[in-house]
């Protein structure tokens, strides 16, 4: 107990320094824009192929409960409100955590390993400011621009699925895409979803930055990462959806 | 091009597992091992995000409902998205992201280490002692896990709604009861053998043809938990699609 709480500490002491770097100049403006461009397009991908099905199935499961009903006009409005809302800022955090949180973590453990961060030291490079500071920053820029992409695949597969597919009318759908949603959910997804990218990019570097154990350690620290991120955001998520919109 | 050669030898690697070590025994006390490390280390995680799934479901079923007059629609929307989608899913996601990363980075590391060579060398078919007991064992424990997800989602927008946004429990538990029906678990079910399937070769895979060095133990490990949300969230769809459409 009083080991999770010295670990939860050190974290905490850790996320203040490198908060300040972040905060203050001199800033590593290259490393940053550098960053926050590979984690976008490594994570273009995997973001759009998760959320584009996860629309399509909410459009099936949604048909069927409205058909019930006969409110069919009522599914697109559901499909923007679940998408916005919810599930394309915790898909793409989700998929940030596992492609580019665990990509920084081995990146910094196999720098820690190799003890590239202690020549960085021994040069008087403030490795924190160097590394890790445009790390964190970069996830917090490309989070919300992954999450807008998300929006516009989910979108795109819940009309997939009930235009293209079941047939409903397009203009219908185009007609009720936005009876409950307003600009405020696009605005609290992209507030969220940069909460979500300081979390998942300050413990992922957290873990690599303080790697120990050779091969072997690099492993866990990716495993913890993937693990500890999705857990902290998730229970950051119900805090700030209870703040925003309850 | 290179994702279709990459498919292509996942592919193979699936065929050779088969039919190398379908007609053998699996080691029994291997594969209970793997199996009870599976699922109790993945409980505490599993736990902690199905209790958060269900709470955000909650809010944002009363929120997405207020607007229509039906806040009793609650119990039903939780039901229904919860039994049916996200508990299947956030538990599959959840073990890969234990699990399956755990799995990809011990045989990564095997590899770096040349033991799976050294396998080999002593007439140990690698597949047979690494893939299968750790394949049984988590087509063994995945369906419990899901139930468990299911059942603490449940309780948590239970809790959340009566408590939090004040709703009536007797019309949630009437609601949720009414909306799910024994087929919606077994669906669930189906899909958690569908998704242990995808999370065991997917990251044995990766941990098979990971670069040595902590550079490749790293990239596979990253590497297993992509790719196994994102081929869990396809196949969710189709199977879905299967079962609903």
């Amino acid at each position: 107990m009083t080991d999770l709480l010295a670990r939860i500490g050190h974290f905490g002491v850790f996320a203040g320094r490198v908060a300040w770097r972040v905060v203050t100049p001199p800033w590593n403006f290259g490393d940053f824009f550098r960053h926050a461009w590979i984690v976008s397009l490594r994570c273009l991908g995997p973001v759009i192929a998760v959320t584009f099905p996860f629309g399509m199935v909410i459009g099936l499961q949604g048909l069927a409960i409205f058909n019930m009903f006969g409110a069919q006009r009522l599914l697109p409005s559901l499909i923007s409100v679940a998408v916005l809302r919810e599930l394309s800022p915790v898909l793409a955090s989700v998929l940030v955590a596992a492609q580019a949180g665990s990509s920084y973590a081995a990146e910094l453990g196999s720098m820690r390993i190799k003890e590239e961060l202690d020549a960085t030291e021994i040069m008087a490079v403030d490795s924190l400011r160097w590394h890790v500071a445009p790390r964190v920053a970069a996830l917090i820029l490309a989070c919300p621009i992954l999450n807008t992409l998300g929006d516009v695949a989910g979108l795109a597969g819940g009309y997939t699925m009930s235009v293209l597919i079941k047939g409903e009318p397009g203009g219908v759908f185009m007609a009720n895409l936005w009876g409950f949603t307003h600009a405020e959910d696009l605005l609290a997804g992209l507030i969220k979803t940069s909460i979500f990218g300081a979390i998942i990019g300050l413990i992922a570097c957290y873990h690599g930055f303080y790697t120990t154990g050779g091969a072997a350690g690099v492993g866990r620290a990716v495993n913890d990462t993937v693990v500890r991120a999705t857990l902290t955001f998730f229970a950051a998520n119900y805090i700030i959806t209870s703040a925003m919109f309850a | 091009m290179k994702a279709l050669a990459w498919i292509g030898g996942l592919a193979w690697f699936g065929v050779d597992w088969a039919r190398s070590s379908l007609s053998c025994r699996p080691p029994a006390g291997k594969t209970l091992e793997e199996a009870y490390r599976i699922g109790v280390q993945s409980l505490p995680v599993l736990l902690t995000i199905s209790f958060f799934v269900g709470t955000n479901l909650a809010l944002q079923g009363y929120n997405a409902f207020v607007p229509l007059g039906g806040q009793r629609l609650v119990g039903m929307f939780v039901a229904m998205a919860g039994v049916r989608e996200l508990a299947p899913l956030i538990a599959a996601a959840m073990v890969a992201a234990k699990a399956g990363t755990e799995m990809a980075s011990q045989i990564a590391v095997m590899r770096t280490r040349e033991q799976i060579d050294a396998l080999e060398v002593m007439a140990v078919n690698p597949y047979w002692f690494l893939v299968t007991p750790r394949l049984y064992g988590i087509i063994l424990v995945m369906p419990a896990l899901t139930l468990i997800a299911v059942f603490v989602t449940l309780v948590s927008s239970f809790l959340v709604s009566v408590f939090q946004l004040g709703l009536n429990p007797a019309t949630f538990l009437e609601f949720a009861r009414g909306s799910t029906r024994m087929r919606d678990i077994f669906t669930g079910e189906v899909k958690a053998l569908v998704f242990a399937l995808i999370i065991c070769f997917v990251s044995c895979y990766c941990g098979f043809v990971s670069e040595k060095g902590p550079e490749g133990v790293g990239k596979a490990t990253n590497q297993a938990v992509v790719v196994s949300c994102i081929l869990c969230v396809t196949f969710n769809y189709l199977v879905s699609q299967v079962l609903y459409g």
